[in-house]
């Protein structure tokens, strides 16, 4: 039971981002997309079964607000933990380079999705101008929790340099 | 029992896989009503706590800033208020040389709106306040915008305030600049308007339209309505003055009533 903590915290992670530091990180109106970052992680980490479930409830409780889009969104997110799960299977994500490009295209692959489902107009503009830059950015956050995590950062690094 | 067991485990992927295909179609094809509620729950379950902590903090934040907002005010107003002083001391001193009358000094006590009648604009308010605060009959009520109206009748724990939307209600006024005068009352069809004011008249538009304290009733100074309009009809020896009133009569709130003592 003790294992499924670590994931309800995640969930609360999720929506103290939605509420509180959503805005307060957003760049130019480019926000970190923090649900896909951490379902490309357990994808990368966990086991199928466990992302399978954990995208379907990252998808209910990330994109609470989305209303008609939810569903879709719940669907989506599922989908995409999982085909996650399953390149990492098949590929060597040993490098972090390649890590890196497999959390990239799993938010580029969200935020164009994302995209679909509620722009009317202006597919192309919204597309480099936020979902792009948006994948970017989350990525960046990819590549800092991959360095602490391959202890690449550390604290002693860090004050090293400062 | 052991086989099912076995069954189960080697068809643990595929269960749970369909377990989450079935959800995911069974909120798909769930009415509005599943979905809401569904969206309830999550929000109540992860979201609130961090709702209230933001909404708590924005809360204090906006308390800040009407804090030092209303510091500012409150330094502004206590210098204009010392200038007032001197000017009222002086005021007083002038008018005892020339052996005038005290002018009365009022008062303030604060009321709130209980209810409020009126079919297309409020004409009559009930107030939380009566006869136990010393409220009587013909007392100004007015806000921080200007003159709302007067008390018309009183019982022993409310009122009812005659506001200036009331037809039947006039009120004694005077430019401010000009300091000409007339009567401001109020026509559902036309607005406010000041009326008897003699084409000999100086007037524009956007004067400040004050109560003069003619009348017996309001006191002198209490700002009424704004000019928006003057109209001069050829053979009329008055203008028809459209004022904008000073208050907002349809968002009253918090209410002052104006309580007279002689000053000694």
């Amino acid at each position: 039971m003790t294992k499924y903590i670590p994931y309800l915290l995640y969930f609360w992670l999720i929506a103290m981002h939605q509420v509180f530091l959503s805005d307060v990180t957003s760049i130019f109106g480019v926000k970190i997309n923090l649900p896909l970052l951490i379902v490309a992680l357990v994808a990368v980490y966990k086991e199928e079964i466990e992302i399978l479930w954990f995208g379907f409830f990252v998808g209910l409780i990330g994109f609470q607000g989305a209303n008609d889009y939810m569903i879709w969104q719940v669907l989506m997110v599922t989908v995409i933990g999982v085909v996650t799960y399953h390149f990492k299977e098949r590929l060597n994500l040993e490098s972090l380079f390649a890590r890196l490009i497999l959390v990239f295209s799993v938010i580029l692959v969200h935020n164009i999705f994302t995209l679909l489902l509620e722009l009317n107009e202006g597919f192309f503009n919204t597309l480099f101008v936020n979902a792009l830059p948006s994948a970017v950015y989350t990525t960046i956050f990819g590549w800092i929790f991959f360095l602490i995590k391959n202890d690449r950062l550390t604290y002693k690094k860090i004050k090293s340099i400062f | 029992m052991n086989k099912i067991g076995n069954l189960f485990s080697k068809h643990i992927r595929n269960i749970h896989f369909t377990s989450v295909v079935i959800l995911i179609l069974a909120l798909l094809f769930a009415g509005t009503y599943i979905n809401s509620y569904i969206n309830q729950v999550v929000s109540v379950v992860f979201y609130s706590p961090f709702s209230i902590v933001k909404n708590s903090y924005l809360e204090l934040r906006k308390v800040n800033e009407d804090n030092e907002r209303l510091s500012q005010a409150l330094i502004n107003a206590t210098l204009k208020i010392s200038v007032y002083e001197e000017a009222e001391r002086e005021n007083q001193r002038l008018r005892s040389i020339l052996g005038f009358e005290p002018k009365p000094i009022y008062s303030l006590l604060p009321a709130e709106i209980v209810s409020i009648s009126g079919s297309y604009i409020p004409i009559s308010a009930i107030i939380n306040r009566g006869i136990n605060d010393s409220i009587a009959v013909d007392m100004p009520v007015i806000n921080e915008q200007g003159l709302i109206g007067r008390i018309s009748s009183v019982s022993s724990d409310a009122a009812v305030v005659q506001l200036l939307t009331d037809p039947s209600n006039r009120v004694a006024a005077r430019i401010t600049d000009s300091r000409e005068m007339g009567i401001v009352k109020y026509n559902s069809r036309s607005g406010m308007s000041l009326d008897n004011l003699p084409i000999q008249a100086t007037i524009s538009v956007g004067d400040e339209i004050i109560s003069s304290g003619l009348g017996g009733v309001y006191p002198s100074g209490l700002k009424v309505g704004t000019v928006n309009q003057v109209v001069k009809e050829e053979l009329e020896p008055f203008y028809t003055v459209h004022l904008d009133p000073a208050v907002n009569f349809y968002s009253l709130e918090e209410i002052f009533i104006l309580r007279e003592s002689i000053q000694e």
